[in-house]
């Protein structure tokens, strides 16, 4: 059936889980270019030949062009709904995302993510008076300022707003700013400790 | 899929959903497009030869103004059918029928089949009478194994179920002061659970 | 909504409470609060009085209403009415809540409080359930449920609007008003 790669690409993309992003099916994605390019040359020749004279090629046409039609709805969809799940990224992983899942994404999809991120940083840099305001923070209303967590993982030294160095070490605990901390909390590298 | 997704461009159930496969009778000759029969060698489509279509096939080549092909109601939503479903809504496994019992459905009434009317009447009458069902089950479990619960809803019921699932673990969550502790965002924990599980898959 | 965001909203509300320190009026954004004499009652915000109550600067006056014998009443009363009837206080659950975990010990027969509240939670619960059935079932258009608060609306309203959206779209590919499309 015609347009049936095309759905396989919208397939492969709703089957995959949250947090994960499979490969940009370039392979497909030629394929199902292959496959529209050929419906529209002959489109066009039945055209001519219609325009030349000949009759009753009318129904092929329309049924082509809603092949190309869906085709065309699945590619777009495609990009943009990994591009939705691209820009979830951003939310939750921070500006930096995970090698294996950069992995996953096609050359556009990268400069799109950078773009993205810059735009948002430019944004968040000119609200909130000078400094900014870190829209990705207190998500939902803080209740204290500092916080008591631990560590997950080794991740080695961390400088506070004052210029102490605390030293992020597996299973060591602090009491440091919520506002310093929340990202580390959200990456999995900290635990919050409630009482 | 939900229903207000229906014929969102860029919807991904939508779609699906329209690829679903109507029965369709060739009206008038299609040259050279043959090969779509799979089950003749003709070159071309020639009238009076049946076979189905996708939806989205089908609603080009039939509608008020063209009538390349003619449709017949998939027989999920023929009488024998819609007689089940006025015994007993609730009882009857939409995900079998379905698995977009619903959406699809509503699609078919495009093409104002005679039988449309009753059909559009029993979609609504279903979707009432196994209302309650859906509600309350997700209602009613916390943190338990769901997919006993949903295996035999419609696709725009299983999120329907997950709406009020949604409602229902944010407000337990909140009570029971889970909310207070910042957590790891859920995106990065299935993340780390994935690449876990390559890491042994390889070792 | 989030739940912390509905309690967010619960926190302002004002209570009383008893503080054991002496302090001059203090401004604030949200209004002016003060002067505290220690000893002498005085009603601050709900997220003051726990914070008060949390470094043990004050004891918390529970409300009236959140009285067992009060609260048996009105749980009899909810059981009796086929509507919802209107609660003393519009934050019930987020103010109980925050009190029986921060102040436990300022409030009298707290276990009993906790059940007597929970019970009444779950009544209106269920009778918000029977009533969205109610009327996904009719033809209605259009219902009216008076005196129902922003935390039980918040708790239904993911599901509620989904459904009645789906509704919505079932509804009018079907009827008199139906709307076939000629593309």
């Amino acid at each position: 059936m015609l347009a049936e790669r095309a759905l396989e690409l919208i397939r492969e993309l709703q089957r995959s889980l949250d947090g994960t992003l499979p490969p940009f099916n370039e392979d497909k994605v030629r394929q199902v270019l292959e496959e529209m390019r050929a419906l529209f040359e002959q489109n066009q020749k039945d055209v001519s030949a219609t325009v030349a004279g000949e009759s009753g090629l009318f129904s092929g046409v329309q049924l082509r062009h809603a092949a190309l039609e869906r085709n065309k709805r699945c590619l777009l969809a495609y990009i943009y709904n990994r591009i939705q799940k691209i820009r979830d990224m951003r939310w939750e992983f921070g500006s930096v995302l995970p090698q294996d899942i950069k992995y996953n994404l096609s050359e556009q999809e990268v400069q799109w993510f950078n773009k993205y991120n810059k735009c948002l940083a430019n944004y968040m840099r000119s609200i909130g008076g000078t400094g900014g305001l870190d829209l990705t923070q207190d998500m939902k209303p803080p209740k204290t300022l500092y916080i008591e967590v631990r560590c997950l993982v080794d991740h080695g030294e961390f400088e506070t707003h004052d210029g102490n160095i605390v030293v992020l070490k597996k299973n060591s605990q602090h009491f440091l700013l919520r506002s310093e901390c929340e990202h580390l909390i959200r990456q999995g590298i900290l635990e919050h400790m409630v009482h | 899929m939900s229903l207000d997704a229906l014929e969102n461009y860029y919807d991904l159930d939508d779609i699906i959903s329209t690829n679903e496969k109507i029965p369709c009778k060739i009206e008038i000759p299609i040259y050279r497009l043959g090969y779509l029969d799979s089950s003749s060698v003709n070159e071309h489509l020639t009238p009076g030869s049946k076979l189905e279509f996708p939806f989205w096939m089908a609603r080009s080549l039939c509608s008020r103004k063209r009538h390349m092909v003619s449709v017949e109601m998939p027989k999920q939503y023929r009488e024998a059918y819609r007689e089940i479903l006025t015994a007993d809504a609730s009882v009857v496994d939409l995900h079998k029928l379905g698995p977009y019992y619903f959406s699809f459905g509503i699609h078919m009434l495009k093409f104002e089949l005679p039988e449309s009317p009753d059909v559009a009447k029993i979609l609504v009458k279903s979707f009432q009478q196994r209302f309650r069902k859906v509600m309350d089950s997700s209602q009613n479990c916390y943190n338990e194994d769901t997919s006993k619960l949903t295996d035999k809803l419609d696709e725009s019921e299983i999120l329907l179920f997950r709406a009020g699932q949604h409602g229902l673990n944010e407000f337990v969550r909140w009570e029971t002061r889970q909310t207070e502790k910042l957590t790891t965002s859920e995106m990065v924990k299935n993340h780390r659970k994935r690449k876990r599980a390559i890491m042994e898959d390889i070792g | 909504m989030d739940p912390a965001e509905v309690e967010f909203i619960a926190e302002k509300e004002l209570i009383t409470i008893v503080p054991n320190f002496g302090l001059d009026k203090i401004y604030l954004i949200s209004g002016d609060i003060g002067p505290f004499i220690a000893g002498m009652p005085i009603d601050v915000p709900l997220w003051m009085a726990i914070n008060l109550k949390q470094r043990q600067k004050a004891r918390i006056r529970p409300p009236e209403w959140l009285d067992v014998e009060k609260l048996r009443e009105k749980k009899q009363e909810e059981t009796d009415s086929k509507f919802f009837t209107e609660m003393p206080c519009k934050c019930y659950i987020e103010m109980t809540t925050l009190l029986l975990k921060h102040a436990v010990d300022d409030i009298p027969h707290a276990d009993e409080t906790r059940t007597l509240i929970k019970d009444i939670w779950d009544l209106r619960m269920a009778k918000l359930r029977s009533s969205i059935d109610t009327f996904v079932k009719s033809d209605a258009t259009h219902a009216k449920l008076n005196h129902l608060t922003l935390m039980e609306l918040n708790t239904v309203r993911p599901f509620l609007t989904k459904a009645l959206d789906q509704l919505n779209v079932l509804r009018s590919n079907t009827g008199p008003g139906a709307q076939y499309t000629q593309d």
